[in-house]
């Protein structure tokens, strides 16, 4: 970013009896910054500290009074086994899931991306798995799993890699997979996307060094593509990142953190305990944690790939 | 460097399988909603299309007729009303992402903008401050903002779920408004100002022209990420209802009925894709969230 | 009979046999048969006048020939007062509540009062009711509460019967308390001596099978628990080739019909799930032996079962893939509706009986009723929230009355709460093979009558039923944790069951 002194912009005002106070004349970041930073205190600052807050407190199940007692969940949280089952659920999935539609994306990206007759519309159609809702994407998935009626399940089947005994969605070892499927059905385009905005942006000239010094096409992707995608694909990651880590819709929908716990992620197992068992101080606990756990992920991401936005 | 045929054969061959591939659930989504419910249920005969195509599940989500109507054409009690018309719904989903998509553009761009020209203190700071709202969990915040609205008197309308969406969708906005306005040569709006213009006008009427292309782009994906929101509008509503939460109340106590959730779920995909067809050009070059250039 | 009644009665029999030369769905049959109440005065109207109707009055009001006329009098006067405002509640899409919101005209034609029915899964009723309650937000003013929740929100409604002691001036005139079956109302709807709520639904197991199947393979109809795992094992292992298995469950891990079907097997084997000390009693001999046999069951049961709950459990009967299923009796209609694959195959009786014998009431905790058919009734209460009481109970004695009982069934898979129904003249004609079938009522009644069972009335139930009793009993069966052994699930779900109502200081 290169530098922009605030005081050496335009010529002299007139004079006038008033004058505004700097803060809020347009040379002042004040006034473009407010609005949005209002919003983000009053709608997503405030409700996490009363987030915070709440979680200190003990929710008594029978009369149903909060009461102040910082250590009763924080105690529970961290003496859960539900929740340590729910972590290592989330970063399985968060990782397998991020190298998978990563490498898809940058590979179809460069499959698509071809000036040549049909693959402007091909790309256009990889962009309508994004327009689905992910709450309806797993009901989508949820019939097309179906043991029984699925045409998913019911053609692995027929072609012998599935046997009928073990529904996707309610065996420990397949479920969590399954899920992904659908995530990444949903997902991957947006990869696409911005894999072929990050390809489109490359400078010409060093392929074209390149071709005359006579590399071949896997070494102009590796020795030049990679390299200058490498700071777009860590952005796209850490923002992919950030929503596989928080995955809810097509938890809830298709499995609902089952068979067992194998699916349960911690917004999946935030969710249980909000709808089923209405402690709102616990699942707070819990969502917080979440979020603690994203915070601290995503700089350790951020410092080591040197990420800057 | 022309490659030889066989490989763009082989290439088309390729692309139109990956592009197939992810047609294909919306392909028999779209395929469901218009079979009748025995057709959904073949066990023998998942793949094959031998059934009498009907359109009976849009008339009822997307024309609200009543179920009960369409077969005898007896209409029900005056006033009451077809669980399955999806035609409100449709009506709230559309205020509710214009308007987020709106309000989230105007703040978005204005803070953009300051991380973009003006320099001042903690702004890197604080576009990491913006970026990690990104990170809440919705189910962290359902609560607050539940009390909160009640105290607000915002439950239940179409403006509560509008600034909930927008605090979503603010994050990513701001930095891909930024990333636009950083594409924007410094010396144009520069050269404004030395010409007697303040930074109001010099932005109104000089840099934003210039970034029309990934305003639109933007607000696509607000309008995207607004239509498809589930969990807020869930408990932020009761007779507001979005498109995601409406679908899934069609699972009954007897029964999935997978006809209209695959009709209403089928219905609220064109809009949203009509969006992004528009705006794919400036999306294609937006997304690199000023990672290239430097 | 008076002209209408009889009308009435004349559409219904020409709507089955009409349908019954088509092909149509449950679904369609439901909604047709909603039109049996709702839509017949309408459809009469433009017969008579000759139009068809348009929406919107054409002359003859619909309410007139479905409300008779001493309620919709009252409802008029009582109305008065209320009109314009809204009424809201929160419901699961039950048959009864779908047909309810196709008929809310008629009482909003009559008083004026306007009623929003939120239609959403069950686990979201149950969530929005909470936060509803726990804000005291009002939001709505009606709650349809599971019985599994009864406990949790008894002391946030308002006791019906007091209430209409207490304004004369809104009662109902022949609202009859007293009509509604005594062991349903000891069961669903009262906690201690307070109503939480009047009873609205009551899906309650049954035996179901095919009587197809079983005739083809010279089996009796099983009566207890043995001849029925030896009749499903038969059938399994006879069918094999043709895809059909003995039973179908609804073991959909983490799910709360899970636990309902295991309570039932608990109960069915001499168990219970409580001590009368408060204590966990699952993991006793008899709750063991019947997860036990659960798991033998799931061995004679597509696959499917693991992903399904009350939704793909009907499915499976529906595709005909089950021979003999214990379960909501609601599915019955369902399956005789025209277009079904088995119309007029499958058979109710009362559920399994013994050999073992029942645990004593006394012997159980909170208020549980250890019996052999499990319930899941609910019922409509009157939130203490509310800022509409008063239009709010005029709808909730509407939708409860006897004549909304009666429509609300022949709308379409649902048994009626009130004992007058059961002899209401139209339910009657309405015993055959069909869509909207009413054949199953008298043993639906049976079951209610001497069979009721009850899950335990305590503030955490709604949670553990929903969420650690179903997940572990998934892990088991879904083979997750446990391997297979059902003493050390059993062992495990006690030990979080016990620290919970300790927790609570409930023992």
């Amino acid at each position: 970013m290169t530098e922009t002194t605030i005081t050496s912009t335009g010529p002299q005002q007139p004079r006038k009896l008033w004058t505004m106070p700097r803060w809020l004349t347009s040379e002042h970041p004040f006034p473009w910054v407010f609005p949005t930073t209002a919003t983000l205190i009053v709608f997503g600052l405030y409700p996490i500290l009363y987030a915070v807050w709440l979680s200190l407190h003990r929710r008594h199940p029978v009369t149903r009074e909060n009461q102040f007692n910082p250590e009763w969940n924080w105690s529970r949280v961290f003496a859960d086994e539900r929740v340590w089952d729910a972590i290592a659920v989330t970063y399985m999935y968060t990782s397998v899931a991020i190298v998978i539609q990563l490498a898809l994306g940058l590979a179809i990206a460069l499959l698509l991306d071809s000036e040549r007759r049909g693959f402007g519309l091909m790309r256009a159609l990889m962009t309508l798995p994004l327009v689905v809702p992910p709450a309806v994407t797993g009901m989508m998935f949820l019939l097309m799993y179906n043991n029984s009626f699925g045409v998913i399940s019911r053609s692995l089947q027929h072609i012998g890699l599935m046997g009928t005994d073990t529904p996707l969605l309610a065996t420990g070892s397949t479920a969590l997979w399954a899920i992904m499927v659908a995530d990444t059905w949903q997902w991957t385009p947006f990869m696409v996307l911005i894999m072929l905005a990050g390809l489109r942006a490359l400078p010409k000239d060093p392929f074209e060094a390149a071709a005359i010094d006579g590399a071949n096409a896997w070494q102009a992707f590796t020795r030049l593509t990679l390299p200058m995608l490498s700071k777009i694909i860590a952005i796209a990651v850490l923002i992919r990142g950030i929503d596989l880590f928080r995955v809810y819709d097509y938890v809830k929908v298709m499995t609902d953190g089952g068979p067992g716990t194998a699916t349960e992620t911690l917004t999946a197992y935030a969710g249980k305990i909000y709808f089923g068992s209405a402690n709102f101080p616990y699942a707070s606990a819990v969502a917080i944690l979440t979020l603690v756990l994203v915070i601290i992920t995503a700089n350790i991401f951020i410092k080591v790939f040197k990420v800057r936005f | 460097m022309r490659a030889p045929w066989y490989l763009v054969t082989l290439r088309y061959i390729a692309a139109i399988f990956v592009t197939a591939v992810f047609m294909f659930p919306v392909f028999w989504w779209g395929l469901t909603s218009i079979k009748p419910t025995r057709a959904i249920f073949n066990r023998e005969q998942v793949v094959v299309f031998d059934f009498e195509p009907t359109l009976e599940n849009y008339r009822v989500t997307v024309l609200g007729e009543s179920p009960s109507l369409i077969e005898s054409g007896a209409s029900m009690g005056t006033g009451g009303e077809n669980s399955f018309d999806g035609r409100e719904t449709i009506f709230d989903s559309i205020v509710i992402a214009v308007g987020s998509t709106v309000l989230t553009i105007i703040l978005a761009v204005g803070a953009a903008y300051a991380l973009s020209r003006l320099t001042f203190r903690g702004s890197q700071l604080y576009l990491n401050w913006i970026l990690s709202h990104r990170f809440l969990p919705p189910i962290a915040i359902i609560v607050p903002i539940v009390f909160m609205f009640r105290d607000l008197g915002l439950r239940d309308t179409h403006l509560g779920l509008i600034l909930v969406h927008t605090l979503i969708n603010l994050p990513i906005a701001v930095l891909l408004l930024k990333s636009f306005l950083d594409d924007v040569p410094k010396d144009v709006d520069q050269a404004a100002m030395i010409d007697g213009a303040t930074r109001w006008q010099s932005f109104r009427l000089v840099v934003l022209p210039m970034i029309k292309g990934g305003i639109a782009a933007t607000a696509v994906l607000c309008f995207v990420f607004s239509w498809t929101e589930f969990i807020l509008s869930l408990f932020l509503t009761s007779e507001i209802r979005t498109l995601p939460v409406k679908i899934t109340t069609f699972v009954t106590s007897t029964g999935s009925e997978w006809g209209y959730i695959s009709a209403l779920g089928t219905s609220a995909m064109l809009p949203a894709f009509i969006f992004i067809l528009l705006v794919q050009r400036h999306l294609v070059r937006g997304l690199t969230m000023g990672a290239i250039k430097d | 009979m008076n002209f209408k009644n009889h009308d009435k009665q004349q559409y219904i029999i020409d709507t089955a046999n009409a349908f019954t030369r088509k092909q149509i769905t449950k679904r369609e049959f439901l909604r047709k048969m909603g039109l049996a109440g709702i839509g017949f005065s309408a459809f009469g109207a433009s017969m008579l006048g000759g139009h068809r109707r348009l929406g919107g009055l054409t002359g003859i009001d619909p309410a007139y020939a479905t409300t008779p006329g001493q309620m919709r009098d009252f409802l008029r006067e009582a109305g008065r007062p209320f009109a314009g405002t809204t009424i809201r509640y929160t419901s699961e899409a039950t048959p009864p509540t779908v047909v309810a919101n196709e008929l809310k005209g008629e009482f909003t034609e009559l008083t004026g009062i306007e009623v929003e029915i939120e239609i959403v899964p069950l686990e979201q009723v149950l969530a929005k009711a909470t936060q509803d309650v726990q804000g005291e937000l009002g939001t709505y003013d009606l709650y349809y509460l599971d019985q599994a929740w009864h406990a949790t929100f008894a002391r946030d409604t308002i006791d019906p019967v007091q209430y209409y002691n207490d304004k004369p001036e809104l009662a109902m005139p022949d609202f009859d308390f007293a009509d509604f079956s005594e062991p349903l109302v000891e069961g669903i709807s009262k906690i201690g001596d307070k109503w939480v709520g009047v009873p609205f639904d009551i899906p309650i197991f049954t035996l179901m099978y095919r009587r197809d199947i079983l005739e083809k393979h010279g089996i009796a109809v099983p009566t207890t628990y043995d001849e029925f795992t030896a009749a499903v094992q038969f059938i399994t292992e006879a069918e094999r080739e043709n895809g059909i298995y003995g039973t179908g469950l609804q073991a959909r891990s983490g799910h709360y019909s899970l636990e309902c079907d295991w309570s039932q097997a608990v109960w069915g084997h001499g168990g219970s799930i409580f001590r009368a000390d408060g204590t966990f009693s699952g993991n006793d001999a008899e709750g063991v032996a019947g997860l036990e046999w659960y798991q033998e069951l799931l061995r004679n049961a597509p696959a499917s079962s693991l992903e399904s709950t009350w939704d793909g459990q009907f499915q499976m009967m529906a595709a005909g893939q089950v021979a003999l299923v214990q379960s909501w009796d609601e599915f019955f209609p369902g399956l005789d509706a025209d277009g079904s694959d088995v119309q007029g195959l499958w058979e109710m009786t009362i559920p399994l009986i013994g050999p073992h014998t029942l645990r004593d009431r006394a012997d159980a905790g909170y208020g549980e009723i250890p019996d052999w058919g499990h319930q899941g009734g609910s019922s409509i209460a009157l939130s203490r929230y509310s800022k509409n009481p008063d239009a709010a109970w005029l709808f909730l004695q509407w939708v409860t009355s006897k004549e909304m009982m009666v429509q609300l069934t022949l709308g379409g898979g649902f048994a009626p709460m009130r004992n007058s129904s059961y002899a209401d003249q139209r339910i009657l004609d309405k015993a055959v093979v069909g869509p909207g079938t009413t054949r199953h009522l008298p043993v639906v009644l049976e079951t209610i009558e001497k069979y009721i069972a009850s899950e335990p009335d305590m503030p955490l139930w709604a949670g553990l039923s929903s969420n650690e009793i179903p997940t572990e009993l998934g892990k088991l069966l879904t083979g997750q944790d446990y391997d297979g052994n059902a003493q050390a699930c059993a062992d495990q779900i006690a030990q979080i069951v016990d620290a919970a109502t300790a927790d609570a200081g409930l023992r």
